[in-house]
């Protein structure tokens, strides 16, 4: 497939980085050339300089026989632009634009993304993803990655295991008949650095990285299972007023229990914009990093602290430096898939990672067959893949266990007709069935395959 | 002909319509047969038509330089110069009084104070019209250079929001190739809001003649009220036979002096909606209803409890919500029931509360005067912006750009009025003090003047003031404090500063 990718910043790169590794045929555009050489050196792309809304650039890009156009410079307008002239002028078949203004976002303008008004087909907003998952991470605080599927129905929960789990050494099949009624099952595990997908006679240890796939209703019963017992949330510091930080606030002000937060943030310009949008959190400006400034904000008396400034290792710092304060529990935004490792010494609980979030919401227009839903765990590891199965599709109207998944798959949750069931070996999967399917990295294009149209349809 | 009159310089078209205005007295002269004070008008107004023409020949197609200081001292003239021909057909009619008295009497008019030399009854009918009439294009007057001549000069209250320099404006934008100057402005702006101002005024007057008031009471009253001058032809509202329903029309329309929005919210974009967001609204509202509160429940505390009906209870509440009304927007009408209120309340002296009302004032560009509301609000705001920073010292304060702007160089301008406040109060009062007049009376006669609040002479302290036995610099005195209270300290500081005249 070519796809044209314009902006070669934070998003953009993480986009061609995950799609060029899937061997498709990717031109990166930017008005940056140093960034377009940064990409085209480090990854299988081509480049082009210049601005991505103007049509000869386009042009040269190779817009003429693409099959997708991602726009996600940093600029909305731009955006908009490049999509419609992708439309207008090479009329590319599909066209996703980031867009960031909430005015553009909201539901009651979305009539302007019509084909015969301004055609774009999928409007992404990373930000606001991003947010949203700081959201649920405070949501579910013990668990340190969390992802919604079937319209959140289903909650999938990285959960670390440690030494009071009251379930280790179990075999998980033995799990399954104690807790028969409830609706979870664990798609993968991380032991020692390497993720993989249990077998039902595997056990589970202490400093495993768990992930479970459980229905929403069970969340607090699998945590409290799993060791984690929930808390409540009053008092969160939120380091960092940008797009994130800013768009947690406001949606921790508008939640109906009243949640006590308080935002810092560097920039005395972006602090002011942040006031001014909020109206009863109180912003702090000044170094997330500075003692005297966290205990203004009463960081000792907080139950977390939400870190999602733009640099990692401020990110790590402010976490560690609220915790040793006596803060419940630390939240950090980390770029850099390379710290993760870092998490554990460092007494972190959560982390959010911004490329998963962002490539998983373009992820789900790229794919084939009726994908509705990707997430990305870990750096690329491994992927939860919602789809929809079509009558062509090689699996329909088997059982699970009958099911020819490479031996990295799982399936995690089956929703038949808008019931969420909780998948054994018999369970026979039919046409217009939705599963969520837990999936290592190098399984992804044989799952791929599985949803597929078969080739006898035609 | 009609372009060329409206080229002439603005004092002179000042001087054109109140010759005009002369005439609608002579006319109603003639219709009460008071036939005397009929011809003194229409003589003066012929005579000074003939000045205004030739004047107006005269400076015809003169070039102005500097708009902006040409009108600040056209509007200072207008204050001080323009009396002395008003003050001429007053001076003839009453026959019997001094040139300087009347022409003191008519800066009083003409800047709403509506300070009085005269007892009622020694006045014809005509002339009490006569004064209502000067004060009410004085309100006119007011509406429109606030908003042409203060606005573009950020004096005037608008220095608070405003984004430039005190007295020198906004940067030009290079982009905008011509901005309007402050002539265009007024001829904008008084086609603008001139059919407001008489609409309101003849909607009152209307009302009030249908409450039973006689129809040279309602349109003085109607005038008095819309332009917070507080002139009135039977000495005060105890005077005049609408009663408690005229009160109530009345409440309604000092609302307009609260605030510049209730006559100018089509030029929002919310509309009438942005009233309810509105500082000065809010803030006079909130002043209005808690004062008459205060003083009513003080009974309980103070007073005797013991013998009085709830109908005199309730008298007294509405006159301390009337009264209140009518001096924060700096009219000065008592309510007939403020006796009641000031027997409620067991204050010696309530007085006092009424000047501390004239003193905040009415909204910016109103016809009110005093320090006005919207800079109380930014002293306010920035109070209680500091007290969050005692608590959180880093913190950011937000509700947007112009509320920060407002709490910061805002508060701070509005601080510097407040002391050249302060200090004018302090200026004046020594100066009245040098004449011979006690302190008491000095110092009501100074807050009555700078805040426009005439009436305040007669009923804040025990006994009411008898202007007459002033001595002339007394009267001089109070008629240039009437003057600094109602073009605002901060213009005649801006015309000072050697700056603004050299560039």
């Amino acid at each position: 497939m070519k796809v044209i990718i314009c902006g070669a910043g934070q998003v953009g790169w993480q986009i061609a980085r995950h799609l060029s590794g899937e061997k498709n045929d990717v031109t990166v555009v930017d008005n940056n050339a140093d960034l377009v050489r940064r990409a085209t050196d480090t990854l299988d792309v081509q480049g082009v300089a210049g601005f991505a809304s103007y049509p000869d650039i386009l042009d040269k890009a190779g817009a003429r026989d693409a099959d997708m156009i991602i726009a996600a410079t940093h600029s909305d307008e731009v955006n908009m632009v490049t999509c419609q002239v992708a439309h207008s002028v090479f009329a590319v078949p599909r066209k996703i634009a980031r867009l960031r203004a909430q005015s553009y976002l909201t539901a009651i303008y979305s009539d302007l993304y019509r084909r015969d008004h301004m055609p774009i087909d999928v409007v992404i907003s990373p930000e606001r993803e991003v947010a949203e998952a700081a959201l649920r991470r405070l949501a579910a605080p013990t668990a340190f990655d969390t992802e919604v599927f079937l319209d959140g129905k289903v909650q999938l929960l990285g959960i670390q295991l440690d030494e009071d789990c009251p379930v280790l050494n179990t075999p998980l099949r033995q799990l399954t008949d104690l807790f028969s009624t409830l609706r979870a099952i664990v798609v993968g595990v991380r032991r020692a650095g390497t993720l993989f997908a249990p077998e039902p006679g595997d056990q589970l240890f202490e400093g495993d990285q768990i992930y479970v796939c459980t229905h929403v209703d069970d969340t607090a019963r699998t945590l409290e299972i799993f060791g984690k017992p929930a808390t409540r949330q009053e008092r969160v510091v939120i380091v960092g007023g940008g797009n994130i930080g800013l768009a947690v606030a406001q949606a921790l002000e508008g939640r109906a229990e009243r949640v006590r937060a308080k935002v810092i943030e560097k920039s005395r310009a972006r602090a002011e914009l942040a006031a001014d949008a909020l109206e009863r959190t109180v912003v702090l400006h000044g170094d997330g990093l500075d003692m005297d400034l966290l205990s203004e904000a009463g960081i000792d008396r907080a139950d977390a602290i939400l870190v999602v400034t733009d640099d990692d290792k401020t990110n790590l710092l402010a976490s560690v430096r609220a915790k040793s304060a006596g803060c419940g529990m630390a939240i950090a935004l980390v770029n850099d898939p390379t710290l993760l490792p870092l998490m554990d010494p460092l007494d972190i609980d959560a982390y959010i990672n911004p490329r998963a979030t962002t490539v998983s919401s373009i992820l789900r227009h790229v794919r084939h067959g009726r994908v509705r839903d990707v997430y990305s765990i870990g750096d690329a590891e491994a992927e939860v893949i919602e789809a929809q199965v079509l009558s062509t599709s090689p699996i329909a109207g088997q059982a699970i266990r009958d099911i020819d998944f490479p031996e990295g798959v799982l399936v995690g949750a089956v929703q038949k007709s808008g019931k969420v069931v909780r998948p054994t070996g018999g369970t026979r999967i039919d046409e217009g069935d939705i599963i969520v399917v837990f999936a290592l990295a190098a399984d992804v294009p044989e799952v791929e395959r599985l949803f597929q149209v078969s080739i006898d349809f035609f | 002909m009609m372009a060329r009159i409206l080229g002439l310089p603005f004092a002179v078209l000042l001087m054109g319509v109140g010759a005009l205005s002369m005439l609608t007295v002579s006319l109603h002269a003639y219709l009460v047969r008071d036939l005397p004070t009929g011809r003194i008008f229409l003589y003066s107004s012929l005579i000074f038509l003939i000045l205004f023409a030739m004047i107006s020949v005269a400076t015809a197609n003169r070039v102005i330089r500097r708009q902006g200081r040409s009108h600040l001292i056209s509007l200072l003239a207008a204050y001080t110069v323009l009396p002395l021909m008003l003050a001429f057909p007053f001076y003839e009619a009453i026959g019997d009084t001094a040139y300087l008295t009347a022409y003191v009497e008519m800066v009083s008019s003409l800047t709403t104070t509506g300070a009085t030399f005269y007892a009622s009854e020694r006045l014809p009918s005509s002339l009490h019209l006569w004064r209502a009439t000067v004060g009410w294009m004085g309100g006119f007057l007011v509406w429109i250079t606030a908003v042409a001549v203060f606005v573009p000069l950020n004096i005037g209250g608008f220095e608070v929001g405003a984004r430039g320099e005190t007295g020198k404006g906004t940067l030009p934008i290079s982009q905008i190739g011509r901005a309007a100057d402050i002539s265009e402005r007024l001829r904008k702006f008084t086609v603008k809001l001139f059919p407001i101002y008489t609409g309101l005024t003849l909607v009152l007057w209307l009302a009030l003649s249908l409450a039973g008031d006689p129809p040279l009471v309602a349109v003085s009253h109607a005038m008095a009220i819309i332009s917070t001058s507080g002139i009135s032809p039977v000495g005060d509202l105890g005077g005049s036979s609408s009663g408690l329903v005229g009160e109530a029309v009345m409440l309604l329309f000092l609302v307009f002096a609260l605030s510049r929005v209730t006559f100018s919210a089509w030029e929002r974009p919310e509309g009438l909606g942005s009233l309810r967001s509105d500082p000065e609204i809010r803030l006079g509202l909130l002043i209005v209803m808690a004062v008459p509160l205060l003083l009513f429940l003080r009974h309980w505390t103070g007073g005797s409890v013991a013998g009085v009906t709830l109908r005199e209870g309730l008298l007294g509440l509405w006159g301390g919500l009337f009264t209140a009304a009518s001096f924060l927007t700096t009219t000065g009408f008592r309510s007939v029931g403020w006796d009641e209120a000031q027997l409620w309340s067991g204050l010696q002296a309530p007085g006092l509360i009424l000047m501390g009302l004239a003193i905040f004032g009415g909204g910016i560009a109103t016809t009110a005067g005093g320090v006005k509301l919207f800079r109380v609000y930014a002293l306010y705001k920035h109070g209680l912006r500091e007290m969050e920073k005692l608590v959180l010292p880093s913190s950011v304060g937000g509700s947007g750009q112009t509320a920060r702007r407002i709490r910061r160089e805002g508060a701070y301008s509005a601080w510097i009025f407040f002391m050249l406040f302060a200090l004018s109060i302090v200026g004046v009062m020594t100066a009245f003090s040098l004449t011979g007049v006690d302190f008491d009376q000095s110092l009501v006669l100074t807050v009555s003047a700078l805040s426009t609040t005439g009436p305040i002479t007669q009923i804040s302290i025990q006994n009411p003031i008898d202007l007459l036995v002033l001595t002339p610099t007394a009267k001089l005195i109070f008629a240039a404090a009437m003057v600094i209270g109602r073009v605002e300290t901060l213009a005649i500081i801006a015309l000072m500063n050697p700056t603004f005249w050299r560039a």
